[in-house]
């Protein structure tokens, strides 16, 4: 675990995997995921997605929960490059009720906090779709630089759609500490779900 | 086969693939690969071969070789990635031999791969990458039409120096069509 302000990084198991079969079907998963073609994903796609992610080289896949243990959503590194250390950068809230929450903007942070601090990556590139203003916004407020516009790119909804395109080196990252300060993030206090039933069962 | 006036685009067969050792340790790599220089051996380049031929995932690209008119194979062009509920294709090229660089062999083997994706293939957008540092190809965006959408600020390594990543999109309905543009650039056959 990485410990954060508002929200911690775990691993992806447990009760985020349990969750992740509804989360893989919701709009939040398609709007990050862009290039996904909207498929009902089962639960055999759920634990196939996990298993790859855990075998990723290039990239990880982390759950983000809450400090009493919420699970929030997923956040994820990929296609890192062997000789020009890039990364890009994704985050979901699953639990659609922290969607443009500070959790879920401390989500972010605490990837680039981890991709900076821990991976020590050169620059990491963040995608959002035209129209999500949530993740242009979070994307904004974390310090990365619109770079550009992918125009008509993204099949959505019987039309096409641009993709707003991100960029942040880790010498513009003041680190995350200093970001918590500025910042001044606060808790939406949402109440925490009940623990999904299989794991009920376990205890 | 696809049919231009200086170049052909081929299956990427073995002609292509006996040269691939030599090219892969070529100048033209460090052009295609963003500053990449490989050095590799030629059992690393059959041993790639041999886990392409192999591959069971599922790749929706479609690789070309290009090669003059009398069958000197010169490189490749080709679908790198397609996204067909988008309808978009990500493109990628090389001409390994600088002397075919800046004689239209580039241009027509672009002009025969576009065409065969907007006019074959139905797509609505082609888009490629490059860095910043290679001017010719980004002379050669701007000569075809594309739209240079996004600078990725220090996204590239190479001679070493920090460069930025381009990625150039054009839609369809900017594409003119491949006649008209041969007719544009005044492209000619010519005997080899």
């Amino acid at each position: 675990m990485i410990e954060g302000h508002l929200v911690d990084l775990v691993p992806f198991e447990d009760d985020f995997a349990i969750h992740l079969a509804a989360w893989m079907n919701e709009e939040a998963w398609f709007r990050t995921m862009i290039y996904d073609r909207r498929e009902p994903h089962t639960e055999n796609d759920v634990k196939k997605y996990i298993e790859k992610m855990e075998k990723n080289k290039r990239g990880a896949l982390f759950g983000y929960q809450t400090k009493n243990g919420d699970p929030i959503g997923g956040v994820i590194y990929d296609y890192q490059g062997d000789r020009v250390w890039k990364a890009d950068v994704m985050s979901f809230a699953g639990d659609t009720r922290y969607e443009g929450t500070d959790e879920q903007f401390d989500g972010l942070l605490m990837l680039i906090r981890y991709c900076f601090e821990t991976r020590n990556l050169y620059r990491l590139e963040g995608a959002a779709l035209a129209f999500d203003t949530v993740k242009i916004e979070q994307f904004q407020r974390a310090g990365f630089t619109h770079e550009g516009t992918l125009r008509q790119h993204i099949r959505w909804g019987g039309d096409y759609v641009a993709v707003e395109m991100f960029g942040l080196l880790h010498r513009e990252w003041p680190g995350y500490d200093s970001m918590i300060e500025a910042l001044g993030l606060q808790s939406s206090a949402i109440e925490p779900k009940p623990k999904p039933e299989k794991l009920e069962k376990k205890d | 086969m696809l049919k231009g006036l200086l170049v052909d685009l081929v299956p990427y067969g073995k002609a292509f693939l006996e040269n691939d050792h030599e090219w892969e340790n070529g100048i033209a790599r460090f052009w295609s690969n963003l500053g990449e220089c490989p050095i590799v051996s030629r059992a690393q380049v059959e041993a790639r071969h041999q886990e392409w031929f192999e591959s069971n995932e599922s790749y929706l690209g479609v690789p070309f070789g290009v090669q003059t008119k009398d069958g000197i194979p010169l490189g490749y062009f080709g679908i790198n990635w397609m996204v067909p509920h988008c309808r978009s294709v990500m493109v990628g090229a090389v001409i390994n031999d600088p002397d075919y660089w800046g004689g239209g062999y580039g241009t027509d083997a672009l002009l025969l791969l576009m065409d065969y994706a907007f006019d074959w293939l139905d797509m609505r957008k082609v888009w490629l990458g490059t860095m910043s540092l290679n001017e010719r190809v980004m002379r050669q965006m701007e000569k075809v039409g594309f739209t240079l959408e996004v600078r990725q600020r220090e996204a590239v390594y190479a001679a070493g120096e920090w460069h930025d990543s381009l990625l150039y999109g054009l839609l369809r309905d900017e594409w003119p069509g491949r006649a008209a543009l041969i007719e544009r650039f005044g492209l000619q056959a010519r005997p080899e």
